[in-house]
């Protein structure tokens, strides 16, 4: 996955670039509208992510660009104004998803993934753990063929748990992928601990294993 | 005395109809006066005419064939029928000279009339005479009357129709003014102000259209800077904000420090979060001051609080609070911003959870007095009379205990002000608060 990071920050482009290369993605970056418009003239980029607060470029309108060379690339589109027209118009030039500023990196490699899901049509949807099997499309939990009864909360939290297995994810990550960029600001409160107890109760009337280990004043990892 | 206040254009009738009827009263009283005069002078002509005309008949005829010299009473009279005229010639002693007409009643037929009179006086056989020359006035008092009546139906014929043609006329003159002050009421945010200029063939309705025209660019162009302002602010205070956050973020997952120092690090995170939080508070309640969000989504008030109950539900959950939701069958639908009002009602029962410990949250909405209305109850710590008027103030918190910013409130009051809802707090400390929202 060859990813473009078009953002004028240099010190966050390269936080961004740190964190994907981890995850496996290639990733250029382009600090002007004119560098992202030569580089995306020449390169096929699945993903191209677009600061639309760029010196010399109005964002969207690197958006339509883009599209004429470059159909496949799918665009997600980070701000830290928040228009709100834009934003629509964001949507209707072709943006795939939209990024509000500041996000977690989490938040956007799950956006990524999320849309490389849902376009690419991924093989296989169902993730298997022990004898659960979780299907990401029709967003359901099955042990051994038997249903299990989750809330629509819960299944957010326990799918993106096991997404990012064996990844520590704290407690504002969580918050932000299940509540959004919602006003909260109590992050103290035991809402996410409740949550998981539930899950936890859910899954463990099937099998023993501790799927959701606690990580002391962080938050929580799903270890297969 | 404090006047009523009246439209112009009532004001401009009114004025010319107290004008004209000022002008036709002393036409009134000028003019019979006037014909009178004129009248009077033209009966006096008349009586010198047959004055020398009966002076010429003395002349010719002799004073004998009028008067009867051997007579006791040397005098003589003629009338006709209608007592209109009467003409007199008598005898006077010799030193009376007479030249004048004036007004005078003389006894005719037992019957009083007015007449002008004509008195002269001429000497003829060495015998002094007055002839009297008279005639009524009745005919030119008729006359006067008449007249009188004539002018007055005539006057007030005009006056109507000059009153009528003046009020359309002042109408159609006020048409562009009224124009004005529409398109003035029309506009409920300076982008969405009509420019066309409104056509008028009075220079002082233009000059008005233009001056209202330049002064809303001056507060378009305010609008358009105040938006630029917070959407720059924005940028620059968000961006830093997510410079570190991804640094942040970057440390905890490499995860390759010790376990006290994560936890700093994930503190860290939280208090940027909360940073995060009180900049994006103040950029929408920035925004909702600036009137850019859109009012006019038609919004079902509760689905909407169906999909916050929804979404905050967990939270009573956690707490072991009791829910207590009773919704209207009554589907409301406004115009109104839904993601303002979602936040609303959000922010709202968010608060009754975070100040109620045990009990519980009631959620009612209904209609009442013709407004929809929703009521937010719980059985939390309640708030201090003399706090109440503070609670929506910005960085004021009622409850020094809980870290709160005191901006939820003051944003949720903004957002009520926006959509012109009617807010109402009762509380007592220790047993509870209740907040009620009544829609226009």
């Amino acid at each position: 996955m060859r990813i473009l990071i078009v953002e004028d920050e240099k010190s966050l482009s390269s936080e961004i670039k740190h964190f994907l290369e981890k995850e496996e993605y290639n990733c250029d970056l382009a600090y002007t509208g004119t560098e992202a418009s030569e580089l995306i003239a020449v390169n096929p980029y699945d993903f191209i992510l677009l600061d639309i607060g760029l010196p010399d470029y109005n964002g969207l309108d690197l958006i339509k660009e883009a599209k004429e060379y470059n159909s496949e690339a799918y665009f997600i589109v980070i701000t830290a104004r928040g228009e709100l027209e834009d934003k629509i118009k964001g949507f209707d030039l072709g943006a795939d998803d939209y990024l509000p500023k500041p996000f977690s990196l989490l938040e956007l490699l799950s956006r990524i993934q999320a849309i490389t899901r849902r376009k690419f049509g991924h093989q296989s949807s169902i993730i298997n753990f022990g004898d659960f099997a979780l299907d990401t499309t029709k967003k359901h939990l099955q042990y051994s063929d038997k249903n299990i009864d989750l809330t629509k909360k819960e299944y957010k939290l326990l799918s993106y748990l096991v997404l990012n297995k064996n990844r520590v994810l704290d407690r504002l990550q969580l918050t932000e992928h299940i509540w959004g960029d919602f006003f909260e600001d109590d992050f103290d409160s035991n809402y996410i601990d409740v949550h998981i107890k539930n899950i936890r109760k859910k899954l463990s009337s099937f099998d023993d294993s501790n799927w959701i280990k606690t990580v002391r004043g962080i938050g929580y990892k799903f270890e297969i | 005395m404090i006047l009523p206040k009246l439209k112009l254009k009532s004001q401009l009738a009114i004025f010319n109809a107290f004008s004209k009827a000022l002008i036709i009263t002393l036409l009134l009283l000028i003019i019979p006066w006037f014909v009178s005069k004129i009248s009077i002078k033209e009966t006096d002509e008349v009586l010198i005419q047959k004055l020398d005309q009966v002076i010429e008949l003395v002349d010719s005829l002799g004073m004998e064939s009028f008067i009867d010299m051997d007579a006791e009473f040397q005098a003589f009279g003629s009338y006709n029928i209608l007592k209109e005229e009467y003409i007199s010639i008598e005898q006077v002693n010799k030193d009376t000279t007479l030249n004048e007409i004036q007004f005078s009643q003389r006894i005719i037929e037992e019957e009083l009339v007015d007449y002008r009179v004509l008195s002269y006086s001429i000497e003829e056989n060495e015998n002094n005479y007055v002839i009297e020359i008279g005639k009524s006035i009745s005919t030119i008092y008729r006359f006067e009357q008449n007249l009188k009546r004539l002018a007055f139906i005539f006057l007030i014929i005009i006056i109507s129709l000059t009153f009528i043609f003046d009020l359309s006329f002042i109408q159609y003159l006020l048409l562009p003014f009224e124009k004005i002050v529409k398109k003035l009421k029309s506009t409920n945010h300076p982008s969405s102000f009509n420019y066309e200029p409104v056509k008028t063939s009075t220079s002082d309705f233009a000059y008005l259209d233009d001056t209202i025209h330049s002064l809303m660019r001056k507060i378009e162009t305010a609008f358009n800077d105040e938006r630029d302002y917070i959407s720059n602010v924005s940028h620059e205070l968000l961006t830093p904000v997510s410079i570190i956050q991804s640094k942040l973020d970057n440390i905890l997952h490499e995860g390759e420090l010790p376990e006290k120092d994560m936890i700093k690090i994930f503190e860290s995170k939280k208090t940027l979060r909360r940073l995060t939080n009180l900049v994006r508070t103040l950029l929408m309640m920035s925004r909702i001051e600036n009137e850019e969000y859109i009012l006019t989504e038609k919004v079902d008030i509760n689905k909407t609080l169906k999909n916050v109950i929804e979404e905050i539900e967990d939270k009573m959950q956690a707490k072991e609070l009791q829910s207590i939701i009773e919704l209207s069958p009554l589907n409301f639908i406004t115009d109104g911003n839904e993601n303002l009002l979602f936040t609303l009602f959000y922010n709202f029962i968010n608060n009754a959870i975070r100040y109620t410990e045990i009990g519980h949250i009631k959620i009612e909405s209904y209609l009442e007095n013709n407004s929809f209305t929703i009521k937010i109850s719980d059985t939390g710590i309640g708030i201090q009379k003399e706090k109440i008027p503070d609670i929506f103030s910005r960085f004021k918190n009622s409850n020094e205990t809980k870290d709160s910013y005191g901006l939820g409130l003051a944003l949720s009051k903004k957002i009520c002000d926006y959509h012109k809802i009617n807010v109402q707090v009762i509380s007592e400390p220790t047993k509870g608060s209740i907040f009620i929202l009544r829609f226009p």
